[in-house]
């Protein structure tokens, strides 16, 4: 069944802006790319670097460590060495809160 | 490797060796749209993998040859690429334009790509073929260096280039003892410079690494197997087996004696191209012309393989466009992540944000308030943002490069 959880509240998270958040025990990665909220896998599927601590340009980010890609959209790899994309979740905005479809 | 293509009036490529430059072209080539025939010839047996890990991940265990693969084995038949592993690409006919293997074999092309990389330069050094005496540039290669591997054991580590400083701090994790001896001064001191290199000692040496530097092997010795390394200094140091990382040599002999030239490698220029028709080289291999740095340069790093070879590609396709990527590239060393962008051989100032002694710090190289290049530990995202200021060549303002609360991505206005 899906199952929302709260993460935090819009204002949170500036535009172009990224944070990492703890659900479950698994950290997640939620961008802000242009007041679009979009959540991830924040561990970087090559060597476990944080994500959230890359760099975000439009729906990219790119891990600090080795440089890899993925779209923020949907987890898929845009550059190497990461090979496998990232868990990629629904986000709701509700009266300027931030929930994920989990 | 090279990669030969041909279909009657579509191109056809071909390629040699197993690595990551070739993977990219062919990945590419069919990415592109490129429908014709598309031959992988390499002298490796494993289809083309990434080599960075092989000092290690892969070298410590923490990952396996399938991890290492830049596609799965099924890719290159499901993209009807041919290949023809463990065989070696002897002579190409560049006017008939044919190119023959080691068994003997003829394939023809229309366009044929050299990415044939390079080979471990082993110096004369008496006592070199002792087992236990080890260099490191293939899969096979870190299974023998692995199979050394126990906790307590004593390796030697000759050269204290990438190669040598990775595989120093993956035996170290993994308990061995290690003792390095090289000609440098310091560890990486011809690419990072001395102000830089010193903390790449100091981490060796904090992890208790005895080091010998400004001194070379004399010889390796033992009975058969190597059981201790001599040094020109006159010191003698006792060891279970030994790493050799002293750099590599391009493979060029496939167009040995023919129009295309060799110089430091294949001569290429901005388009992967030498100046004969329907031949291309990538990666490890190609002195190129880089139209950033205004001079050709040979360059042997993963980023650079992969870009190089995708660059290769798009040029057999008849694109116009010429290769002027940034170089970049990343060294982990124990839990240091080293990142460099760019290239500087000389520069006449450093800038460094951040704290060389807290191992946190990026470096500027700038040269007449150009930055060059940029280093980096443990603060990768800022070379990231200089990497666009390096291409532009900008001047930048020292002032606001100096201060941190300017953002690297913002130097470029002023």
């Amino acid at each position: 069944m899906d199952h929302f959880v709260t993460i935090g509240q819009v204002s949170d998270i500036g535009e172009g802006e990224m944070r990492q958040v703890e659900v479950a025990g698994t950290r997640l990665a939620i961008a802000n790319v242009a007041g679009t909220f979009y959540a991830f896998g924040d561990t970087c599927t090559h060597l476990d670097c944080s994500l959230s601590e890359g760099d975000l340009q439009e729906t990219t980010v790119t891990c600090s460590c080795h440089g890899s890609m993925f779209d923020v959209t949907s987890g898929a790899v845009l550059q190497g060495p990461a090979k496998k994309p990232e868990p990629s979740y629904r986000v709701e905005v509700r009266d300027g809160t931030l929930r994920i479809e989990v | 490797m090279a990669l030969s293509g041909s279909k009657s009036d579509a191109p056809d490529v071909r390629h040699c060796r197993s690595r990551a430059d070739r993977g990219s072209a062919a990945v590419a080539l069919r990415e592109e749209g490129f429908g014709g025939d598309l031959v992988l010839i390499g002298a490796a047996p494993e289809v083309p993998y990434e080599r960075p890990p092989l000092s290690k991940e892969y070298l410590r265990g923490e990952a396996t040859l399938e991890d290492l693969l830049v596609r799965p084995p099924n890719f290159y038949p499901d993209q009807g690429i041919q290949t023809r592993l463990g065989m070696r690409a002897t002579k190409v006919d560049l006017e008939g334009k044919v190119v023959e293997l080691e068994d003997g074999s003829r394939l023809p092309y229309d366009k044929f790509l050299l990415a044939t990389g390079g080979r471990n330069r082993r110096p004369p050094i008496k006592g070199l073929d002792l087992d236990g005496v080890y260099d490191l540039r293939t899969v096979s290669d870190a299974d023998s260096i692995r199979s050394e591997v126990a906790p307590g054991r004593k390796a030697v580590i000759v050269g204290m280039g990438f190669i040598g400083s990775e595989v120093t701090a993956s035996l170290r994790m993994l308990g061995v003892e290690v003792s390095v001896i090289a000609r440098s001064k310091l560890p990486l001191a011809r690419v990072l410079g001395e102000e830089i290199a010193r903390v790449m000692e100091s981490i060796h040496r904090d992890q208790g690494v005895e080091m010998v530097f400004e001194d070379a092997v004399e010889a390796f010795e033992g009975i058969g197997r190597v059981g201790r390394v001599r040094t020109q200094g006159g010191r003698v140091i006792a060891c279970d087996f030994v790493v050799v990382g002293l750099g590599i040599e391009p493979i060029t002999e496939v167009v040995a004696d023919s129009a295309v030239r060799i110089e430091n490698g294949i001569v290429v220029d901005e388009y992967c191209q030498p100046s004969v028709a329907g031949v291309y080289a990538a990666g490890d291999v190609a002195n190129h012309y880089h139209p950033v740095f205004d001079r050709r340069i040979r360059v042997e790093h993963w980023q650079h393989a992969i870009k190089h070879g995708q660059a290769a590609a798009r040029s057999m396709l008849g694109s116009q466009k010429p290769y002027d990527e940034v170089y970049w590239f990343w060294s982990d060393q124990y839990n240091y992540t080293l990142q460099y962008a760019g290239f500087a051989t000389d520069w006449d100032e450093l800038i460094v944000r951040g704290s060389l002694q807290q191992r946190k710090f990026v470096a500027f190289y700038l040269k007449g308030g150009r930055i060059l290049a940029t280093a980096s530990m443990n603060r990768g995202k800022d070379v990231r943002q200089s990497v666009g200021l390096i291409k532009a060549g900008i001047q930048v303002d020292l002032a606001r490069l100096r201060d941190e609360a300017v953002q690297v991505s913002d130097l470029a206005e002023s």
